[in-house]
């Protein structure tokens, strides 16, 4: 039988169209663990328990160590350089070996090693080839030369310190190695009487309690004094000097302050600890913040300092100039990201920017100063709220886009001025500019109108309202003086055209009077019915002229109303320079 | 040498010198080799005290608490203060804390016990030193005391330790500067809950500030008393400690229920003395103590009104109670109660009172907290700040559940200003034997063994020596 038919009776499928076969799974030879007979593995099967086994013996020493030679140890005695008594102490020790086995001494080699013959004889000992090691701690604060008795008669006497104090005192700063705290602790001094015969029934003088600072104060000068006597100040070392000086310049008095303000500081209360760390908190705060305005600012002014280039823009004609531009302000935006991050010097870097005519520079600094207000969160400092000011100043201009409701600008600090240009300024410039005029005359004359006033041209207190209403006062004075100054132009016309017509009168009766000198009389009459239409005319000009006061009442018909407000002020003589309802009702007129 | 450098670790060095460590205390005495973690030799201070066929006869160690001998009383040789009142016997119980498992028994005088019997009849010329052998001949011996002990009473341990040990060398050390090596610090505020005594130590680069030293009687013995005083007052009747050796049966009750126990009876000419009951009362207590007494955490005082509102006694009756079996079967749950035996140890008006207690009531100086206080107050306060931030806690009293945080709390209220740290071992027989690993470190150390007083300078000096060496 073929397979072929075997496949076909099984229904299986032809041989090339068989899936290849699974895989022979590949035969695990698992490692025998040490310690267990073949045959026994071999029962266990494919897969052993997770037993583990385990040789149960200890873990021995690597096999090369097994060669070695024991290295015996000995409990050996020892003494101790230290110490002024031969007291011998035991311990045990490497033994010394006379033959030295090089490799092996590796980690062992620096064990000091003293004594080499163990079976010396107890109490008997050799000399120790090396000091003992521990003997290089026992070091000793570096105390000053005792004084004698002469010295201290001479130059260290204090009718504070007895000499026996002294004594004690300079004994108790060696004994505990200037540690003052134990020092102060320890300080136990009990005078000597004299005489105690005598002195048995007498008081027992009040025992002095010395604070640290007096003691320091004494040892140091003390110490200093010795310092000197040894060498002079001026042969003294550098360190020796500055030693010196330090000794000298101690004061009890300041250290006792500020143990005093220590111990006060140390017995604060909950309540104290806690508003200082709310006080702590709030500085950390204001710094953190000063550093991102800093910041800010410094990048804001990197950005305005980026050059406007003059370059022609011939090469932005063609299409291909114009990608080309896209480009780079794509890439200026994402350096400009960037920039942020770098500071100044990334602004400072020449970018594609510069070479684009475009305001991207001012623009971009709009932005940033846009979100400066909102950023900080109140007016932190004074230089912060100015700049949040100044920034604000020129927003509404710069940014019609964002328009500020009411709320907003007083939070923001937003004023309008009419007169004042906005731009970034100091305050304090502001009002000098309020009282500037266009040309110098016109100043003199507002300096003028204001010295009348009793005000002074420079505000004292120049607030926010003050100057709002400085500012009123100010148009309305340049509005009456621009009032007067067209009274004159037409009172100097009128003056002009009268002079005229009088002229042509004259001319004209000298030829009646050649044709008919009767009627003199009647002609004189028509006269002045003729000159007083003249001013009625004009009337719609001039209507503030004192000068035309006189006129005024003889005019009759529709402005007689108007008329007489106006000679009615007219009337007081008032200058122009003052103000008024009424004036200033004229002055609109005037204008229309 | 700049002494300002630490040396090196690989300079660090430890050198024994097989000597001994003894830190006696009211309780226990602990004694073992230096260089070794915990005593080897744990013994109670207690003795016993009993008459056998006309002859004083005395018990040391734990066989104390062992057999209710006829007649047997209980004593101790140190007094409450934690001076030592009773030389002669202080001696013997310290000679048995080390003579029993360090240095060997005494080998029986070799002149008898037969193995030098020699045939010739003579005797080797050195069997005469052997007699005389003293039971410290070869170890130098470290001790630590109190940092109130009296200079006759350190002159006094010299003398025994020189003189009837026969030790080579002596120091003797205070048990809070120890406590605070222990703690790897050489400036520490050690605060010792012992047994008799609570004691606070400043500690200056290893040396104590005497001024500043504080100690009250509010130890673990005045606990016991304050819960003896809650038994006698326990609400539904009054709990009586039987101790273990009085009780033959038991059966098992429930809570509250009176207990059914068949008791041993002692005729009076067989029974030992009361003092030996006491001692077995005190056990019972211990075990009270261990397993159910506990801190009330803070942060304010129990009497008080808690952070929320609710007194905190109501805040603590909500905690679930705890039981406990007594000897003799009685058992119940004790709730807010076991919050209050140890609260006056931080606030005196909490004290359970009991006219019959040993101890007077405590006044509030008496406390934890003001100990510190005042113990601060004593030192310069250029180191307070320091020593607030390395606050040691030791003695086996501050393993009371909930202790060291209520010490936290109670610091951090009193000093709010300063950083208050406190170091406490979390393993129990660290903070059992803080002084003893201290000693044991200090006495193993390589440049300490310039510090010991021989015996030579002993002969020299004096007992004197003692107040210019171990200062």
């Amino acid at each position: 039988m073929a397979a072929a038919d075997v496949r076909d009776m099984l229904d299986l499928p032809a041989e090339g169209q068989q899936q290849p076969r699974p895989h022979k799974k590949q035969k695990v030879v698992e490692k025998r663990p040490e310690g267990i007979t073949r045959e026994l593995y071999a029962l266990l099967g494919e897969r052993a328990p997770p037993i583990a086994i385990n040789e149960n013996r200890y873990k021995g020493r690597p096999k090369w160590m097994s060669k070695l030679r024991v290295r015996p140890w000995s409990m050996a005695p020892f003494t101790n350089g230290a110490r002024t008594d031969e007291l011998v102490l035991r311990h045990w020790q490497r033994q010394h070996e006379p033959t030295n086995a090089p490799a092996l001494e590796g980690p062992e080699a620096e064990k000091p090693e003293e004594k080499k013959e163990p079976e010396e004889e107890e109490g008997v000992l050799k000399p120790p080839e090396q000091e003992y090691p521990f003997v290089k701690y026992n070091v000793k604060a570096r105390v000053p030369k005792r004084y004698s008795d002469d010295e201290y008669n001479r130059h260290l006497r204090n009718d504070d310190w007895s000499r026996q104090e002294t004594d004690y005192l300079m004994d108790l700063a060696e004994e505990y190695d200037l540690r003052w705290v134990v020092i102060a602790d320890r300080y136990d001094f009990q005078p000597q009487p004299i005489d105690a015969e005598a002195n048995s029934n007498a008081l027992v003088p009040a025992k002095r309690y010395r604070t640290m600072e007096q003691m320091k104060a004494r040892y140091y000068y003390i110490a200093a004094t010795m310092l000197a006597f040894e060498h002079p100040p001026s042969e003294m070392s550098e360190t020796e000097f500055e030693l010196h000086e330090k000794m000298l310049k101690f004061d009890p008095d300041r250290e006792r302050v500020r143990k005093e303000l220590a111990a006060l500081q140390l017995n604060r209360t909950a309540d104290e600890v806690r508003e200082e760390g709310i006080l702590l908190e709030e500085l950390k705060r204001i710094t953190a913040n000063e550093q991102n305005f800093i910041a800010e600012r410094r990048e804001l002014y990197s950005r305005l300092e980026v050059p406007i280039s003059v370059g022609n823009t011939a090469m932005y004609q063609s299409s291909q100039g114009l990608s080309q531009l896209l480009s780079t302000l794509l890439q200026a935006d994402k350096s400009k990201k960037r920039r942020s991050i770098l500071g100044p010097e990334g602004a400072a870097a020449p970018s594609p920017a510069g070479q684009t005519p475009t305001t991207s520079g001012p623009a971009s600094a709009r932005d940033s100063r846009a979100e400066t207000p909102g950023q900080a969160p109140a007016p932190v400092t004074k230089k912060a709220a100015a700049a949040a000011a100044a920034a604000a100043n020129k927003e509404p201009q710069q940014q019609p886009l964002k328009t500020l409701t009411a709320a907003e600008e007083s939070r923001y600090g937003v004023q309008h001025h009419e007169r004042l240009t906005p731009s970034v300024q100091f305050r304090s410039d502001r009002p000098q500019k309020l009282t500037h005029a266009k040309s110098n005359v016109q100043s003199q004359k507002l300096a003028a109108a204001l010295a009348e006033l009793e005000v002074p041209p420079r505000l004292v207190m120049p607030t926010e309202r003050l100057c709002k209403e400085f500012e009123r006062l100010i148009v309305s004075v340049n509005a009456l003086l621009d009032a007067r100054k067209m009274g004159e132009k037409v009172e100097s016309e009128i003056r002009v055209l009268e002079a005229a017509k009088e002229e042509r009168e004259r001319r004209k009766q000298e030829a009646n009077e050649k044709e008919n000198p009767q009627v003199k009389t009647e002609s004189d009459h028509n006269d002045t019915s003729l000159a007083s239409a003249a001013p009625a005319k004009s009337i719609d000009y001039a209507n503030d002229g004192k000068d035309l006061a006189a006129a005024a009442p003889l005019v009759e018909g529709p402005e007689t109303g108007a008329g007489n407000d106006t000679a009615g002020d007219a009337s007081h003589k008032r200058s122009a320079s003052v103000l008024s309802n009424g004036s200033d009702k004229s002055a609109k007129r005037q204008k229309k | 040498m700049n002494p300002s450098i630490p040396p090196s670790t690989a300079e660090y060095g430890g050198d024994e010198v097989s000597a001994i460590v003894l830190d006696p205390g009211f309780s226990t005495t602990r004694a073992g080799f230096a260089g070794e973690d915990a005593p080897k030799s744990l013994v109670p201070t207690y003795y016993g005290k009993y008459s056998y066929e006309g002859q004083e006869k005395l018990i040391f160690g734990d066989d104390v608490f062992v057999t209710p001998r006829p007649g047997l009383s209980i004593h101790n040789p140190i007094g409450r203060d934690g001076i030592v009142e009773d030389w002669d016997m202080a001696e013997k119980v310290w000679e048995y804390s080390f003579a029993s498992r360090l240095t060997g028994a005494k080998p029986g005088n070799p002149l008898h016990n037969g193995l030098n019997d020699v045939s010739n009849g003579e005797l080797p010329a050195d069997m005469e030193v052997e007699d005389t052998e003293k039971p410290l001949a070869d170890s130098p011996l470290l001790m630590s005391e109190c940092g109130w002990n009296p200079t006759k009473a350190r002159e006094k341990t010299i003398e025994i330790a020189m003189e009837n040990w026969g030790t080579p060398a002596f120091y003797l050390a205070r048990n809070g500067v120890l406590s605070a090596f222990a703690a790897g610090k050489a400036s520490a505020l050690v605060v010792d809950i012992g047994a008799s005594n609570i004691s606070v130590t400043p500690v200056h680069d290893g040396m104590i500030l005497k001024r500043g030293v504080q100690h009250s009687p509010l130890g673990g013995d005045y606990i016991s008393s304050q819960i003896r005083a809650l038994f006698k007052n326990n609400s539904p009747q009054p709990i009586t400690i039987t101790p273990h050796y009085l009780i033959s049966s038991k059966n098992g009750v429930e809570a509250g229920q009176p207990a059914q126990a068949n008791y041993k009876t002692f005729p009076p000419e067989k029974a030992p003395d009361a003092s030996y009951r006491t001692l077995l009362e005190e056990r019972s207590i211990s075990e009270f103590k261990e397993s159910v007494v506990q801190v009330w955490p803070g942060p304010t005082k129990l009497a008080a009104i808690g952070p929320g509102g609710v007194p905190n006694e109501e805040m603590a009756k909500t905690t679930p109670a705890r039981p406990f079996e007594f000897p003799d079967g009685y058992n119940q749950l004790f709730g807010v109660d076991r919050y209050r035996v140890v609260e006056s140890l931080f606030d005196a008006k909490a004290a359970i009172a009991d006219p019959e207690s040993p101890f007077p009531a405590p006044t509030q100086a008496q406390t934890v907290t003001e100990l510190i206080k005042s113990a601060l107050n004593g030192v310069d306060v250029d180191i307070r700040p320091h020593l607030l931030a390395n606050v040691v806690v030791t003695g086996a009293s501050s393993l009371l559940y909930g202790f060291t945080d209520r010490l936290n709390q109670e610091l951090m209220q009193t000093f709010p200003g300063p950083r208050v740290r406190i170091s406490a071992p979390g393993n129990t027989s660290e903070r059992k034997f803080g002084s003893w690993v201290g000693g044991s470190i200090l006495a193993s150390l390589g440049t300490f063994h310039q510090m010991w007083i021989s015996k030579k300078e002993f002969d020299e000096h004096g007992p004197n020596i003692v107040e210019k060496r171990c200062k």
